[in-house]
């Protein structure tokens, strides 16, 4: 692409060939107005605001920045009396059209115009006919919901045969880009379609905010790139927008990228699957969905960070900052109806949010414990600060959340009911806002994942590890680690300590550049065996495997996983397997050593 | 019918066309253009068909339905050959004389063409002055065609042309031809043919595309009409010159919707070339292919801008794209192409059998050719005029227009339609081409002259191509959108007698800025009816919005009917005949307009006797307070 030279204002500009007097004296930093303009969108040249003087030799000329080319050699004057004396008029025509609409209002302000010579039909009109909805719809959007409709001073913006026939057009997708594109607020969805738009729930955010289809999961991802939501992205809905891949200057988005299944051969595997957070809603009296205000502790993490939905501030769903707030201890932990086990984690992140409730909104805050579980380093004194700074600490379960007030006190509040067991008696605490301290729990994917690295789970879901005591991080299948809440739940010092374990257990392995084997382990005599497969099915470590070998079924062990215990050789009908040291002349050997006679 | 294969085979056809023809046998020519065929043209032609049956069931006389004459203001006209003698408003009931005459070689002295001026009779076609002074190069073949056949166009020499560009010219010829002839476009723009052919040729891309523009919207013009409806085929012919010499192989015809006789007769044209070899593949065996398309327009003046034209052609809403890039180089799907208009083409045809020095001999400096006006308004004789470029406006008004009916004086011609302007008195003796019609604040534009005379109002002029306009406008930039429609509603409110001093100033500023901003010529010229007759008729504005009067008793709001007492004979035929039942009088009472009811219908002024004379309009005062009831008594003397 060759390059033009021209002067803007007196300044000398080079462009690229093709693009715009608009374009060019943006990137030179010469601000020309514009209505109908927008980068994502085919120059329209409708609104002729952008209009410039430009001179060749002696002759001049006025045309519209937005559309005319750069060339070379060519004198622009975005600010000459001709200029301005057409646009201040054209705005007059603008502010008659719309005189409500605050993007006309700024650009009067700006040059200067106070009031309009020219007739008003409309004063609560909005739209300037800028065509930026229809053109999104059309170019990036790729429906055409919306277009112009009617000629000249009839114009306007509808559906197809909008009220004027019985059947519905509606091939809207309610994706809202005309509303938002919409340089006055004309354009109102409701007026559209009957379709409702759904925003993509940001999964980080734990659905307290909405994320584009292509998006950076989260601030400080690994690695730190966006990532596109085929589910949701327009250009695979309809084939248009492209958006992205025109902005992107590093040229980094591929629409064509599939999948791809690669193979890696590993000696060691560590699985660090995490945990699921309890869903709440199986105990409905808890009154979660049910209520606004009642949230789980992940989503009052995203309402506490600086970084989250609401910037820090803890808020109510009608934007209000709460007075009150409720902390439930073991929402589907320690509990006989979901989980038996006890989450670790939650007493100490209650506590957390009890400071936080406190600090950011100066709220009362109650705390309904079982036990106040506070193992760790500084935690005791924590728990010991908070109750200070004003935490009322109820113990006793909750029985339920209800909204259904019996005094004034309780108009309009949550109420959580509960038993005091230190008063001995119920008690009903209405709040504003109430944090169910969900259980952790296995993955819900754990199954598969145990049965595709043959590992096993425990009765509480959790991957079960080689000992409980002296083997954590192992697991009976030799070369696969656990780590983290897959294996139990644990806090962040705890996980760290482990990770860091695995990793060691794994390198040991690795260092090492030899693996020691069992000497007593299977062998398979590949002339008898004829693949049944028993001998697969019965190994609780994956030793053996039945697979294709010159055109016939045969078992192979994996002499790395194979413990030696035997029972391929008692299952296999055919007697291919054997135990090496312990093959059947062998133990007769041994046999006859026994009974020989002295 | 087989296809021609040479040119030799063409010439063939053409003189075994000619070889049936006998020159002698009477052949009655009857006008079917739409014109005619609002008075009536089809009931005549019923007429003379049945006579014919009558009175020459050997077939001794033949006839022949043409195009347009051009002289509209008196259909239905036939013409009897092989004398050429002309009969005006023939009527159903004529047609048996008219057969009668023709076979007997007689004329029918009743039916003949009076010249006012003499007094005169005139027989034969060309003396009638309407014809006499015109120069129809062009439209002349109109007489001789019936345009649903394609061996009438033959026997005149048609498709020669095209002949002998395919064989003894090569393409780089063909335009040189048409460049040194310096046609310029017939459409509105005036621009030099030769330089866009030679854009489009040189311009990257293919296909390349040829396009006639027949989307005529200009009100009041009809040029492009009678010529499709009448001739279709020397468009056609021009056509595929001009494609032979930019390299194209494909083009379209874009006519009007309104026009359904053009769209008929340019579809049997169409197929009929096809049938012989004219259009299609290897036309005349020369190895050039060409094929047309008729694309139907859908009813938007707009849409026969240039860019809005092949936008439309494209199938979507027909709406000008910005002019910065040229359509000859990205015009229909981004491709070359060369869009000229109707009588534009029509021109190549003559440029190339006759040579561009014979064809440049005709005409001004910068303007060279004949020109095809419709000449309407207030004017005796109203139709279609082909003059050479140079001619004074006062001879086409007077001469060949026969000048003012009913004796008025001459005000103004406004000519180039919405975008052009109003010329007045003093320029009469200017001579019309391209370049001095610009000068005059004006455009030739599509070929609308509109004669005007002391009772048509200019601003009401102005408001009504304003009016048009903002109907009209694509509504795409703000400028022609909004700007037409405050222009529209200050000159309303001036005509309606609401107009302020401010207006004019106003008017002229919208003016200036609709000029510099409008995305396409609609609204870049929008402002020129009102700025010429700003500019030559100010005192009618001043008149309007100072006195509240308008000059020319036209403007509704600011025109009162009054009865003059002195005058009025009470008898009643005024009373009668009002619509509204305003007047009030008896047959012996004066007669008073109740100006509370009066529609301004203009009834009352019509129908009072003219010996009487007693309706006047008033303007710009008040109306005279009714006589107190004893005086109305009318007291009859002796006359």
């Amino acid at each position: 692409m060759s390059e033009v030279t021209l002067e803007i204002d007196g300044k000398k500009v080079t462009a690229e060939e093709g693009t715009t007097i608009l374009e060019a004296a943006r990137c030179a930093g010469i601000e020309i107005p514009t209505l109908c303009y927008h980068r994502a969108l085919s120059p329209y040249g409708g609104c002729r605001i952008c209009t410039v003087e430009i001179f060749r030799g002696r002759r001049s000329r006025l045309v519209t920045s937005c559309v005319y080319p750069a060339e070379d050699g060519l004198v622009v004057n975005t600010k000459s009396d001709n200029v301005i004396r057409d646009r201040k008029v054209l705005i007059e025509l603008m502010l008659a059209k719309a005189p409500k609409a605050k993007a006309i209002q700024d650009l009067a302000r700006e040059y200067g115009i106070k009031e309009t010579r020219f007739k008003t039909e409309d004063p609560d009109n909005l739209c300037i006919l800028c065509g930026m909805c229809a053109r999104v719809c059309e170019e990036r959007v790729g429906v055409s919901a919306i277009n112009f409709v009617g000629r000249g001073v009839e114009r306007d913006v509808k559906t197809p045969y909008q009220g004027t026939v019985d059947i519905d057009f509606d091939v809207c997708i309610a994706c809202g880009s005309c509303a938002s594109i919409c340089p006055t607020g004309a354009i109102k969805l409701e007026d559209i379609t009957a379709k409702k738009p759904a925003p993509i729930l940001s999964e980080f955010e734990m659905g307290l905010d909405s994320r584009a289809p292509i998006y950076i999961p989260f601030p400080q991802a690994i690695p730190n790139v966006a990532t596109l939501d085929r589910s949701q992205c327009v250009h695979f809905a309809t084939g248009k927008c492209r958006i992205c891949e025109e902005i992107c200057g590093a040229d980094a988005i591929n629409f064509e990228q599939e999948d791809e299944v690669i193979e890696i051969e590993v000696g060691t595997i560590i699985v660090a699957t995490g945990y699921d957070q309890f869903d709440p809603s199986v105990i409905p009296q808890y009154g979660y969905r049910r209520y606004d205000n009642v949230i789980t502790g992940l989503e009052f993490e995203r309402l506490s960070c600086a970084a989250g939905p609401t910037e820090g501030k803890i808020l109510l769903k009608d934007g209000r900052q709460p007075e009150s707030v409720a902390l439930v201890h073991c929402v589907g932990s320690r509990d006989q109806n979901y989980h038996e086990y006890c989450s670790r984690v939650c007493c100490m992140y209650a506590l957390k949010y009890a400071h936080l409730a406190k600090e950011l909104a100066g709220a009362d805050v109650y705390q309904f414990y079982i036990d106040m579980r506070c193992f760790g380093e500084g935690y005791e004194e924590f728990y010991k600060r908070c109750s200070e700074e004003g935490v009322n600490f109820i113990r006793g379960k909750v029985a339920k959340v209800t909204d259904e007030a019996i005094t004034d006190e309780e108009k309009g509040k949550l109420i959580v009911v509960s038993e005091d067991t230190l008063l001995g008696k119920m008690v009903r605490v209405p709040v504003d806002m109430v944090v169910l301290c969900s259980a952790l729990e296995a993955r819900s994917d754990a199954e598969d994942v145990a049965k595709l690295l043959t590992i096993n789970r425990r009765a509480d879901g959790f991957f079960l590890e080689r000992h409980v005591k002296l083997d954590p991080v192992a697991t009976p299948t030799d070369g696969v680690f656990i780590a983290g809440c897959c294996e139990a739940p644990r806090d962040i010092p705890d996980t760290v300590a482990q990770a860091e374990a695995t990793a060691g257990k794994a390198l040991s392995l690795i260092s090492k550049g030899t693996v020691t084997l069992e000497a007593a382990i299977s062998t398979i005599d590949e002339s008898i065996c004829h693949g049944c497969g028993r001998c697969e099915e019965i190994c609780t470590f994956s030793a053996p495997k039945v697979a294709d070998k010159d055109g016939k079924l045969v078992s192979s062990i994996n002499e790395a996983l194979c413990k030696g215990c035997g029972s391929c050789a008692v299952v296999c009908p055919t007697g291919a397997v054997s135990i090496r040291h312990f093959t059947q002349d062998e133990i007769l050997a041994q046999v006859s050593a026994l009974t020989e006679a002295k | 019918m087989p296809r021609l294969k040479s040119s030799a085979e063409l010439e063939k056809l053409r003189q075994k066309i000619l070889s049936k023809r006998d020159p002698d046998r009477p052949t009655i020519a009857i006008c079917s253009g739409t014109g005619c065929h609002a008075y009536g043209s089809e009931k005549v032609n019923a007429a003379l068909e049945k006579e014919l049956k009558k009175q020459a069931p050997k077939g001794e006389v033949d006839i022949r339905r043409t195009g347009c004459h051009g002289f509209c203001e008196k259909g239905t006209l036939v013409v009897v050959y092989p004398d050429e003698i002309c009969y005006v408003n023939v009527k159903p009931e004529d047609a048996a004389e008219v057969v009668r005459s023709a076979i007997d070689h007689k004329i029918i002295d009743r039916l003949l063409y009076v010249d006012p001026t003499t007094g005169k009779k005139v027989t034969h076609q060309s003396d009638i002055p309407f014809y006499k002074h015109q120069n129809q190069l062009i439209f002349g073949n109109n007489r001789q065609i019936d345009p649903k056949s394609i061996d009438d166009y033959i026997s005149l020499g048609g498709y020669s042309a095209l002949s002998k560009a395919l064989f003894q010219m090569s393409p780089e010829e063909v335009m040189e031809e048409v460049k040194r002839a310096g046609l310029r476009g017939r459409g509105g723009g005036g621009f030099p043919t030769g330089r866009k052919w030679q854009t489009t040729r040189d311009a990257a891309g293919e296909p390349k595309y040829v396009i006639v523009n027949c989307d005529e919207g200009d009100p009041g013009a009809y040029m492009d009409r009678s010529i499709t409806e009448g001739n279709p085929h020397c468009v056609i012919e021009g056509l595929a010159i001009g494609a032979y010499a930019i390299g194209s192989h494909e083009g379209f015809i874009y006519v009007r919707q309104e026009y359904p006789l053009a769209v008929d007769n340019l579809i049997i044209a169409i197929e009929q070339a096809e049938e012989h070899g004219l259009l299609g593949e290897n036309i005349l065996g020369s190895g050039f292919d060409f094929k047309v398309k008729l694309h139907r327009g859908a009813g938007a003046f707009v849409s026969g801008e240039s860019s809005a034209l092949m936008t439309a052609i494209e199938g979507k809403v027909g709406e000008p794209r910005p002019k910065y890039i040229h359509t000859s180089e990205k015009g229909v799907w981004d491709r070359p192409s060369c869009l000229n208009n109707v009588e534009t083409w029509a021109n190549v045809p003559l440029i190339i059998s006759g040579g561009a020095m014979s064809y440049a001999s005709i005409g001004t400096e910068g303007s060279k050719g004949t020109k095809i006006f419709s000449l309407v308004g207030k004017v005796n004789n109203t139709g279609l005029v082909e003059v050479p470029m140079g001619v004074t406006l006062r001879d086409i008004v007077y001469k060949i227009g026969g000048g003012i009916p009913g004796g008025k004086k001459f005000k103004a011609v406004q000519t180039g339609g919405p975008s052009g302007g109003c010329i007045p008195e003093q320029f009469l003796d200017s001579r019309v081409d391209f370049d001095e019609l610009a000068r005059l604040g004006s455009m030739m534009g599509s070929g609308g002259m509109i004669v005007m005379d002391e009772g048509t109002c200019m601003v009401d002029t102005a408001r009504y191509f304003l009016e048009f306009l903002a109907d009209e406008s694509c509504g795409k930039c703000t400028p022609c959108r909004e700007g037409i429609k405050q222009m529209l509603d200050i000159l309303t409110d001036i005509c309606a007698g609401r107009g302020i001093e401010a207006d004019i100033e106003l008017l002229e500023e919208l003016s200036e800025v609709l000029r510099d901003t409008s995305l396409c010529a609609l609204g870049g010229t929008a402002p020129n009816p009102v700025l010429t007759t700003l500019q030559y008729f100010r005192d009618e504005y001043e008149a309007h919005i100072k006195e509240k009067r308008c000059p020319a008793y036209v403007c509704k709001d600011l025109v009162a009917y009054y009865i003059d007492p002195a005058k009025c004979k009470a008898c009643m035929i005024c009373l009668r005949n009002c619509p509204a039942d305003a007047i009030s009088g008896g047959k012996d009472t004066i007669h008073v307009v109740d100006q509370g009811k009066c529609t301004k219908c203009g009834n009352c002024l019509d129908t009072c006797p003219a010996r009487f004379n007693a309706v006047v309009k008033i303007s710009g005062e008040p109306v005279p307070p009714p006589l107190a009831d004893d005086e109305r008594v009318l007291v009859r003397g002796k006359e």
